[in-house]
């Protein structure tokens, strides 16, 4: 049965079976054809997207579906987004949001980090990764470029750690703390650390990350906050 | 009846007595090895396209461009190496060398048939003798060095025992490695965060050694590691060079969490693993010919289902053997395993997984051994108990690895003539000359009836433990050091503070 073929019920279902199985091209001609039939693009989002990525959530914190896929899945889920995403602009759809990520300055580890940028772009969000051995004008450099809601930082060292406090003074150096959530994360750091460098949220893991994330983004909506 | 009670004495005193440090042991067990001659030929030619195809990162200008004037390609960032180079850099590295420690006696040989411990290393965390997971002071890491000094089968001081976060990042170093020389006289390791703090650590060791010692010598083993996949970063490299070119000691680790900064196959992972040890081993031989270095292996494994990092895995201890065995083809001393754990406390997971993972490191013939002890948490946190149960283990291995003597007074034929059948030997003469070191005897396991055991208050091992430590460290007294070696090192780490107190920087 082509895509045409399928009720609208079906054409969600099947966009949501793409996205559990991570076909990424399926999912960008599902997405097209929804838009097709003359969806909104927040619709296809919630309807198709959203309700896909939230069985894949279910299913990894289940211990059902293993880290790779899920890779797979949020790279269906991105690529589905892109499409979205100008089009929920033009329509003023409320965003999903957008974040920074990086390893600040002398800090190498990265693949918590990159789970954490992985598995926001499950959810929706559009995700800058700095990669690592970021220092305080990159975070401001990107933020200036990309107006980002959150900014992620992740250090693994006690070394490093400190350095998150110089970025958020940067930060409000720079005028820019109060447009930002900065969220902090990785192995060492800890609940009253990321109090005491001036965060706004620690997240002990990449899931708990996204749930922050999606939290803060209801809280800056439902404020009124401009985005 | 006085010559009676002397006697009594002496007995008394051989019993509370601490036990000397026990000689660094040997090998003679036939090494586990589980590569045949195609094994060592297919990854050494996995390796070898890796370097050549792949090429490492290395984030470091300078030792770009000594691999590009020994004729290597460098692209960007990257250096890609052919075989030829490599090996022919990598034969300049010594089989065997000997690090220095304070105490003559305490020299370690690292290579040929012999095994050094030494303890944990890195964690931020402890994991007190309350069982309190906290941050970690420099009390904890004088606690651990103090320990470590006190444990007979501990050969070695380590290098951050654990992490003292109460003290500035900027001059933590000092203090860490003034601890190593103050509280032990074991030998130790230098700073890699920074080439300073490496230069730092050098000379603090020329002030204990003296300069041209511990040239000919080292003094100071560090702590290496390759950003995998294939990258070594800035602060690593600066600290390389500043140990190649003074002639210390390294230890160069692949760090792979296989399946995510390596392939998810043992075989993929030690083929990058391999080229990634000798790449760097290349780059310090480059800078100083014939400086020691070790090949380093630290592979584990990674829950794809959940992202958790595993440790004490079957799956590390193949890649730990295969490691082993590469190492030994290229003729280089070798370090890996660790009494490693994922667990939090020292119970049941944490025992299983050290024991797995310590008896597969010596049955593989691995020279250095860091982590030894003290190991919680994936390495984020040093917990005492767990050194202290860590170190019995390490004890049991000193008789294991001597394998089965074979001599005459072993077949004990003497004992079998004086025991008819169905008698015993508690009493022969055999058994008089052995009994008291016939077999090792763990202080912290228990062996009583399970009457006994409740009647002196039904402690687990990790009560005991615990208990050990308490005592141990309040009968510390640390070893002599010459007052005006001394008084140079305070003098220097006072210098260096007031410095580095005038220097900009972030934090
Ligand atoms: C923005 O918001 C958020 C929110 C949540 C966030 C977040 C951001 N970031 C992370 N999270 C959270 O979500 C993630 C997924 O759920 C989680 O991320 P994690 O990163 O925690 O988890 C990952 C999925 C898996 N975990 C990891 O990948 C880290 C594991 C451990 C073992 C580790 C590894 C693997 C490595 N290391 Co290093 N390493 C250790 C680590 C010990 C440990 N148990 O954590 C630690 C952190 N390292 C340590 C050290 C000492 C070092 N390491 C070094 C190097 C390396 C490798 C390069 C070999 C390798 C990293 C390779 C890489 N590509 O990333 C060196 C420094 C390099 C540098 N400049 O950064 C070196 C200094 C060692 C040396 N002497 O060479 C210790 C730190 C001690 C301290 N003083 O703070 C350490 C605790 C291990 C130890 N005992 O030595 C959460 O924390």
């Amino acid at each position: 049965m082509s895509l045409k073929e399928l009720s609208d019920d079906d054409l969600w279902l099947q966009m949501q079976d793409d996205l559990y199985d991570g076909q990424k091209d399926e999912v960008v001609e599902e997405t097209k054809e929804a838009l097709a039939r003359g969806h909104t693009p927040q619709q296809v989002l919630s309807e198709g997207l959203v309700a896909g990525m939230d069985i894949v959530g279910a299913d990894f914190r289940d211990g059902i579906l293993f880290v790779p896929e899920v890779l797979m899945s949020a790279n269906a889920m991105k690529a589905g987004m892109e499409i979205l995403r100008p089009l929920l602009v033009e329509t003023g759809a409320p965003r999903i949001g957008k974040m920074v990520i990086g390893t600040v300055k002398g800090d190498i580890h990265d693949i918590g980090k990159n789970l954490v940028a992985m598995m926001m772009e499950g959810a929706g969000f559009e995700v800058i990764n700095l990669g690592v051995n970021n220092d305080a004008q990159k975070f401001i450099d990107a933020i200036r470029e990309h107006q980002p809601e959150i900014i992620g930082m992740s250090a693994l060292l006690t070394t490093t750690m400190p350095y998150m406090k110089v970025v958020i003074q940067a930060l409000k150096d720079e005028g820019l703390r109060d447009d930002v959530y900065v969220m902090v994360g990785g192995a060492p750091v800890t609940e009253s650390f990321g109090q005491a460098v001036g965060a706004d949220a620690y997240a002990r893991d990449a899931a708990v990350a996204v749930e922050m994330a999606k939290a803060y983004m209801a809280r800056r909506r439902g404020e009124g906050v401009a985005a | 009846m006085t010559e009676l009670s002397e006697r009594r004495r002496e007995r008394r005193a051989r019993q509370v007595a601490p036990r000397q440090l026990a000689a660094q042991i040997s090998y003679t067990q036939p090494r586990h090895e589980l590569l045949d001659t195609n094994g060592i030929r297919r990854l050494h030619d996995a390796a070898m396209r890796v370097l050549r195809e792949f090429g490492v990162d290395f984030y470091d200008e300078e030792c770009r461009a000594i691999f590009a004037d020994h004729g290597a390609l460098v692209k960007g960032e990257t250096v890609f190496l052919d075989e030829e180079l490599v090996m022919r850099a990598v034969a300049r590295a010594p089989r065997q060398f000997t690090q220095l420690a304070r105490n003559p006696a305490h020299h370690v040989v690292i290579g040929a048939d012999k095994v050094t411990f030494a303890p944990v290393y890195g964690p931020p965390f402890v994991q007190d003798l309350d069982g309190v997971r906290r941050d970690a002071t420099l009390a904890d890491f004088q606690n651990f060095v103090k320990l470590a000094y006190l444990s007979p089968w501990m050969h070695h001081s380590g290098g951050t025992v654990v992490e003292p976060m109460d003290e500035p990042v900027a001059t933590r170093h000092l203090d860490m490695v003034l601890s190593h020389i103050l509280y032990s006289d074991k030998a130790f390791m230098g700073s890699v965060t920074s080439g300073p703090n490496a230069a730092d650590s050098v000379t603090m060791a020329e002030i204990v050694f003296g300069a041209a010692a511990i040239r000919e010598h080292p003094a100071l083993i560090s702590l290496i590691n390759v950003s995998s996949p294939r990258r070594y970063d800035d602060r690593m490299l600066a600290a390389l060079k500043v140990y190649a070119r003074a002639r210390q000691g390294l230890l160069i680790t692949p760090f792979i969490l296989t399946g995510a900064m390596g392939p998810a196959s043992i075989a993929g992972s030690l083929a990058q693993l391999i080229a990634e040890a000798l790449a760097g081993i290349a780059l310090v031989q480059l800078i100083e010919p014939g400086c020691p270095v070790i090949f380093g292996s630290f592979l584990s494994t990674m829950d794809l289902q959940s992202g958790a990092l595993t440790m004490g895995t079957p799956e590390a201890q193949l890649g730990l053997y295969c490691a082993a065995q590469m190492a030994r083809h290229y003729g280089l001393p070798f370090r890996s395993g660790g009494a490693f754990s994922s667990a939090k406390l020292p119970d049941a997971q944490a025992g299983y997984e050290s024991a797995l993972s310590m008896l597969p490191t010596l049955q593989a013939g691995t020279h250095f051994v860091l982590h030894a002890a003290g190991w919680l948490d994936n390495g984020l946190a040093a917990g005492y108990a767990k050194f202290m149960l860590d170190c019995e283990l390490l004890g049991m291995l000193h008789t294991w690895v001597k394998g089965v003597d074979l001599s005459d007074e072993a077949l004990a034929f003497d004992a079998m003539a004086e025991v008819p059948p169905g008698g015993h030997y508690l009493g022969t003469g055999h058994t008089m000359r052995h009994f008291r070191d016939a077999f090792y005897r763990a202080e912290l396991f228990d062996y009583t009836s399970s009457e006994q055991w409740e009647l002196n208050g039904a402690q687990d091992s990790y009560a005991r433990a615990s208990a050990k430590a308490r005592q141990l460290l309040a009968s510390y007294e640390p070893p002599p050091l010459d007052p005006a070696i001394a008084a140079n090192l305070h003098a220097f780490v006072a210098e260096r503070k007031a410095a580095i107190a005038r220097e900009p920087r972030d934090f």
